[in-house]
């Protein structure tokens, strides 16, 4: 590893500490914007539970169980990068990234299958409704709350993916290796947030009343 | 934070969300009332347990990334907290032009 001298000198013990700082205020920014849509989803739930558990039927419960088991390996695959950086195995960060930024597409990819699958059902409120069994307004709630919540959700995969790409992109120049260890251990913390927020999204969307 | 934890505690933190996600999606095929979702929310909570402690090193951090970490929870209790109390205690009272049905 060949380091060039920086602005900044790199190795100052508290660099690193401020980069993860930075990123963690971010994320409690971005918690309470995940907050709200949660607290929506419990308000509504509340109003009508009977109602959320029928639309819960209507979801693709195993895709749904699938993509966080996708998710959660990508968890740690992401994980393995930044630990490897800080390890010194640059080779190995790059294999980890791209395993990182394919499993984030693969969960995409499902993602959009059960999309079509909800276009087809009709359960898309506002565009392409049709259900009119009971609990109608409920189930509409749920499903209006589901795309919001998921969609956000994707919306912030998506910029993960692009980002763990380009950083595998740009680890190959081995330039900056300080930097780049740092890069990727902010994206890991970003990453870690989008998986821990379909943590929570997983029970509530897939798993309510799944024993009828 | 000097030297990277082994990688055997990466996978076993791995295996461990896994063998979660195979329990709350069992259990969530058993009948338990309002057990069910108790139990998913908690399953949940563990699960980013997991992650915050081992994947994103909560466990070695300094107690200021620590503190943040804490106040984030905070801050979504206050939310939680005092909305929730609004919805709790307050009726809606429709204005007599509110549509039927409206809320």
């Amino acid at each position: 590893m060949s380091a060039r001298p920086d602005v900044v000198p790199v190795d100052v013990p508290w660099r690193r500490e401020t980069a993860s700082l930075g990123m963690w205020i971010f994320l409690a920014t971005e918690v309470m914007f995940f907050g709200v849509l949660f607290l929506a989803y419990t308000h509504a739930r509340l109003a009508d539970p009977q109602g959320f558990a029928a639309a819960s039927r209507l979801t693709h419960e195993w895709l749904g169980t699938i993509n966080t088991a996708i998710l959660l390996t990508s968890s740690l695959t992401m994980a393995l990068a930044v630990r490897s950086g800080w390890a010194g195995h640059r080779a190995l960060v790059i294999r980890l990234l791209w395993a990182t930024a394919f499993l984030g597409a693969a969960f995409i990819a499902v993602k959009l299958v059960e999309y079509r699958l909800e276009w087809r059902d009709g359960l898309v409120p506002a565009l392409h409704f049709t259900y009119s069994g009971p609990h109608a307004r409920a189930v509409q709630a749920f499903f209006f709350l589901y795309f919001v919540m998921t969609g956000v959700h994707a919306v912030h995969l998506t910029i993960g993916v692009a980002l763990v790409a380009w950083l595998a992109l740009r680890d190959r120049d081995p330039s900056h290796p300080v930097r780049r260890r740092e890069t990727a251990e902010c994206l890991g913390l970003y990453w870690h947030f989008v998986d821990g927020i379909w943590i929570f999204l997983y029970p509530l969307i897939y798993l309510v009343e799944l024993w009828r | 934070m000097n030297s990277p934890p082994p990688v055997r505690v990466y996978i076993l933190t791995w295996l461990a969300l896994m063998a979660l996600l195979a329990a709350t999606f069992t259990l969530a095929h058993f009948r338990l009332g309002a057990a069910n979702t108790a139990v998913g929310l908690a399953i949940a909570a563990a699960k980013v347990a997991l992650v915050g402690l081992f994947f994103m090193h909560l466990r070695r951090a300094s107690a200021l990334i620590a503190i943040f970490a804490v106040a984030t929870l905070f801050w979504l209790a206050i939310l939680f907290g005092l909305s929730g109390t609004d919805y709790a205690t307050r009726r809606i009272a429709p204005a007599p032009w509110s549509a039927p049905e409206g809320h």
